[in-house]
């Protein structure tokens, strides 16, 4: 990655992890606002390596945790193995079609849910249905919505730089 | 061997992904860390990075608060508001009913006590609807009464009801006089640009009369529909001269017709005089009855 995108990347994925918690937690609009932690994750995933991507998604999950009063950990796993797998989708997927950019942050955002899911406690795993296949799926939908503005305007994690 | 093709790619590719193990174990670790290592993680993160947001929150649930409370205080102000105007317009009506119940005990059983209600309809302007009717002796042209003088007359009787028209309609007449017997007129309505500036005249009165502003006018009992006596209103000046033989005076009127709701109607028709129902002392608004206190 060269040096001015990767400036770019920070700058961008900054911006999103402000903004997500100035939506979530300062304005308190909690899952009525997109989940664009997740987003920048996936996005940096696109713009760097394995390592980096987890290292990246574990701050992330970090920070998510700490206003987790339960299942403390839950977050941080979720994200990291979902960096580590955008920076994976780099090697195997190339391009910069609308199919794909939907495909990868919906799919993104419904993996981190159902990582999140599986790694919180018996006695607090919410239902399957609702939280997964409901909830999941419509929260990555409002990922993909976002993540392909973001594209659209940026020009990253479309292609592989 | 040398390294041969992309080796050192590989390298750099498997140090990578044994980075991302590494990441991923740690990730899973933290969920086995203890509760107080947790706690004091999330102590950390929160009174650093996530304190501002946290502020803001903080900071927006307490203006929320006293937005909602603002609305609370507004909601009792203005209950206590609307307790204060009812408590107000209970101690006129009860005045007004205290100065009725004299006139009554002063008048004797030829007043009948009832309600006036406005229909407040297209053509029933300057009407109103009394709660007595001929059951209850009320006879046509009877005169409508309040505690301080003549409202109107009756206009149209009915068994349980009459409908009444107030001084300030177009066919109110009355014959009238000074108190004081000196001279005698027609008391009739005088149309304004607004029907907020109807005012009463008396008119045909001598020209050689010599009136004071504030003389009180009542109704003399000449032309056989009102009794004699009853306050119709106060000289205020002089409205016109007619040539050289009589003046118009505009009359302040002593009753505010809307403002009429529990009225006196006589049952006797036009014979007999009135006058020691209304004394003088009630005819006096408060400033004339202060100035004419000698104490004050």
């Amino acid at each position: 990655m060269s040096q001015p995108v990767r400036g770019r990347v920070w700058v961008l994925v900054i911006l999103l992890v402000v903004s997500h918690f100035f939506l979530r937690v300062g304005m308190s609009f909690g899952q009525g606002a997109p989940d664009l932690l997740t987003v920048g994750l996936l996005l940096w995933a696109r713009e760097t390596d394995l390592g980096r991507a987890g290292a990246m998604g574990l701050g992330l999950g970090l920070l998510e945790d700490a206003l987790s009063a339960v299942a403390f950990g839950a977050n941080s796993v979720a994200m990291t193995i979902v960096g580590v797998g955008g920076a994976f989708t780099r090697d195997y997927f190339v391009g910069d079609s609308r199919f794909f950019i939907v495909s990868y942050f919906w799919i993104g955002k419904w993996v981190r849910d159902a990582l999140h899911w599986a790694s919180v406690g018996d006695s607090i795993r919410p239902p399957f249905v609702d939280y997964v296949l409901v909830q999941g799926a419509v929260g990555g939908a409002y990922a993909a919505a976002v993540g392909l503005v973001l594209v659209a305007i940026t020009g990253l994690g479309g292609e592989a730089s | 061997m040398p390294p041969y093709g992309n080796e050192p790619d590989s390298t750099a590719r498997r140090r990578d992904i044994w980075f991302a193990a590494l990441v991923i174990l740690l990730a899973i670790s933290t969920t086995y860390l203890g509760e107080t290592v947790q706690q004091g993680i999330s102590n950390v993160v929160q009174g650093s990075v996530l304190r501002p947001f946290i502020a803001l929150q903080e900071t927006l649930n307490d203006a929320r608060r006293r937005a909602g409370e603002v609305d609370v205080i507004t909601q009792r102000l203005d209950s206590v508001t609307a307790i204060l105007a009812t408590q107000s317009a209970l101690v006129e009506e009860n005045r007004l009913l205290r100065d009725m119940l004299g006139l009554i005990e002063r008048g004797g059983p030829r007043f009948v006590p009832a309600t006036a209600l406005r229909p407040g309809t297209a053509g029933s302007e300057r009407m109103f609807v009394v709660d007595v009717g001929s059951r209850d002796g009320v006879p046509m042209g009877a005169a409508v009464v309040g505690p301080q003088g003549l409202i109107g007359v009756i206009h149209e009787v009915r068994s349980q009801s009459a409908v009444g028209m107030d001084w300030s309609h177009a066919d109110f007449r009355a014959s009238a006089m000074l108190v004081d017997g000196t001279s005698y007129g027609i008391v009739e309505r005088r149309r304004g640009i607004f029907q907020e500036d109807d005012r009463l005249v008396l008119s045909g009165t001598a020209y050689t009369t010599r009136v004071r502003p504030g003389t009180v006018v009542v109704t003399s009992g000449l032309a056989g529909v009102l009794p004699r006596g009853i306050p119709i209103g106060k000289i205020d000046r002089l409205l016109d001269t007619e040539g050289s033989w009589r003046k118009s005076f505009w009359i302040e009127p002593m009753v505010e017709p809307g403002a009429a709701t529990h009225v006196l109607v006589l049952t006797e028709g036009s014979a007999g005089d009135l006058s020691g129902v209304w004394p003088v002392d009630s005819l006096l608004t408060r400033e004339e009855a202060i100035g004419r206190d000698p104490g004050s």
